[in-house]
């Protein structure tokens, strides 16, 4: 399994829409095997999507991603682990032993019943496909 | 000024405030800030400003830190941020540092506005557009977006393929943005609007006394375009000696004005458009064959709204963000029997149909809601022949029925595309197949 963490330094990078650099962590049964490092290719949306693709990344965690992006990567298959903070280490260490959920690891006004990917809808004028 | 009062006022202004200490955690976060993010109050404190801003500055170039650095306020940096609904806002962000009564700095201070409306207004009105603002979640429009860097890239002929109102001139834009030729002009002609004799002196200009009335020389497109893009809209509707000249451009990048006798260099990107079928046109000998081959290096098609029906719900949440914005309005959502009218519908007029339809609604909704009343007329006959197609009397219950059983069928029984096509999750799709009956093997 590879997980694809885009970062800043030593931490989760915030967007993931403006992040720069890309780790790409792979797993197998449970421990991590191989790690590296590349650019983030270009700054638009639909090419981030099609290099996560192409680099075979089966589960993105990243900070905060807009819809449109969410969108494009969860249409690609991926599993889309968004609003995550934290230093990578800690986050892998989390992810492995199954504890993303954990509150120090959730950016500010996440709730844990909120979908995986593109954003929270819970204002009317989301078009949700009718009145609610 | 007492602490209480300094609060009351920092909580009644327009612009977002937020303080943080030298640790970077935010310590004071005004109403303004949390509608503009997003995330109220009581979340914002305590956390660090880069989770809960958001924007692209904070790990590339952050102006507090600057300030920090330097001791000097930095006013009206254009950032853009991902608020906490996902939705990308731009914003004017000030910043300063934060003393204490003693002069001792404590922190920083950053304000900002969101500028999102003028923002896309200024878009409008430049015509700059890339291919974030071109809104699809459709794999086929997916597949376009992915090319299209390379496409722009490229700087080769294109020409782009698809029926009237889906979006041809957008992508001739974004694909010109998104080119290291952004920085020059993009100019469109609609060839199909311009009689054969005009749309040569239009495209290449005339020199004074080419014709009775040209008193100067008037540069044509092509030199108003160079270094840039010129768009060619329409190309099919070209005549025969029209593109015998567009030929010599694209062959020696020369062409000559009317009247003119020296050849006059061109260095300037063609991007083509037809709502026609070129090939066909070639084959029945309405077009050159060289002149097709080319501007057809590459080709992008771009498919009709009623073959990505899962864009209609946010094709038609982004229309009613900006035409609440340009008519002033605060219409909020669309009611389940619109969404089934406007899913029902069949779109001969493409996206531009869609808007206007859109449009339409704003002019006669005046509530918060837009209802079924409130569609064109013109398209109500159609939604009542289509609903009226398999059952009747149509109970809520026939009409879901049916609904899915299309939606299923549209998409060869891909039960997530289908889903997605009808603006429900697909475990809702589930629980109502089940519940209606509707065998899987069926769809």
């Amino acid at each position: 399994m590879k997980i694809a963490i885009p970062v800043y330094g030593e931490s989760v990078s915030n967007v993931f829409d403006f992040a720069r650099t890309l780790l790409l962590v792979d797993i197998e049964n449970g421990k991590e095997t191989n790690r590296s490092e590349m650019v983030l290719e270009g700054r638009f949306l639909s090419q981030r999507a099609v290099q996560l693709k192409k680099l075979g990344a089966d589960v993105l965690v990243c900070g905060a991603i807009s819809q449109e992006l969410a969108t494009m990567v969860l249409s690609s298959g991926i599993v889309v682990i968004p609003y995550v903070t934290g230093t990578i280490a800690d986050v892998l260490n989390a992810y492995l032993a199954g504890q993303m959920v954990s509150a120090e690891f959730r950016m500010p006004d996440y709730k844990s019943g909120a979908p995986r990917g593109p954003g929270r809808r819970r204002r009317c004028c989301r078009w949700q496909g009718g009145r609610r | 000024m007492k602490k209480t009062e300094q609060n009351v006022i920092l909580q009644s202004i327009s612009e977002g405030v937020f303080t943080v200490d030298l640790d970077w955690r935010i310590n004071s976060f005004n109403r303004a800030a949390e509608e503009i993010t997003g995330i109220p109050r009581q979340d914002a404190i305590g956390k660090y400003c880069r989770d809960v801003l958001r924007a692209d500055i904070c790990e590339s170039g952050c102006t507090l830190a600057e300030t920090m650095r330097t001791g000097k306020p930095i006013m009206n940096k254009a950032v853009q941020i991902i608020d906490a609904n996902g939705k990308r806002k731009a914003l004017a962000i000030s910043t300063a540092l934060f003393k204490d009564s003693r002069g001792k700095v404590i922190g920083g201070v950053e304000t900002f506005r969101d500028t999102s409306a003028m923002e896309q207004l200024r878009k409008e009105i430049a015509g700059r557009y890339s291919c974030e603002d071109i809104i699809s979640q459709s794999h086929t429009m997916q597949t376009l977006f992915a090319i299209l860097p390379n496409i722009a890239e490229s700087n080769t002929t294109t020409l782009i393929e698809g029926e009237s109102g889906t979006g041809k001139e957008l992508f001739a834009r974004a694909i010109h943005t998104l080119s290291f030729r952004k920085d020059k002009p993009f100019v469109a002609v609609n060839c199909g609007a311009l009689p054969d004799t005009l749309l040569e002196s239009e495209l290449f200009g005339y020199k004074a006394g080419a014709f009775t009335d040209a008193k100067k020389d008037k540069p044509g497109r092509f030199a108003l375009a160079e270094g840039g893009t010129i768009f060619l809209d329409e190309i099919g509707d070209i005549s025969v000696s029209v593109q015998v000249k567009l030929l010599r451009v694209l062959q020696d990048k020369t062409y000559e004005r009317v009247g003119g006798i020296s050849p006059v260099k061109a260095d300037v990107r063609i991007i083509t458009a037809t709502n026609k079928k070129l090939d066909q046109l070639v084959k029945e000998g309405k077009f050159r064959d060289d002149l097709y081959y080319r501007i057809n290096v590459m080709k992008l098609e771009l498919p009709p709204l009623r073959d990505r029906k899962e864009d209609i719900p946010i094709l038609v949440e982004h229309f009613i963000a900006r035409f609440n914005r340009l008519h002033n309005k605060n219409i909020c959502c669309v009611t389940g029997e619109v969404t089934t009218a406007l899913l029902s519908y069949d779109y001969p007029g493409n996206i531009r149909e869609l808007e206007n339809i859109i449009e339409h609604c704003f002019v006669l909704c005046e509530g918060e809601i837009i209802e079924i009343k409130h569609l064109p007329s013109s398209m109500r006959p159609v939604l009542e022949d289509k609903l009226a197609q398999d059952s009747e009397p149509a109970t809520i219950k026939q009409v879901e029925l049916a609904l899915i059983k299309q939606a299923l069928k549209r998409n060869k029984g891909n039960k997530t595309a289908a889903a997605r096509q009808l603006g429900i999750n697909k475990s809702t799709l589930f629980r109502k197949m089940k519940a209606l009956d509707i065998d899987k093997s069926e769809s």
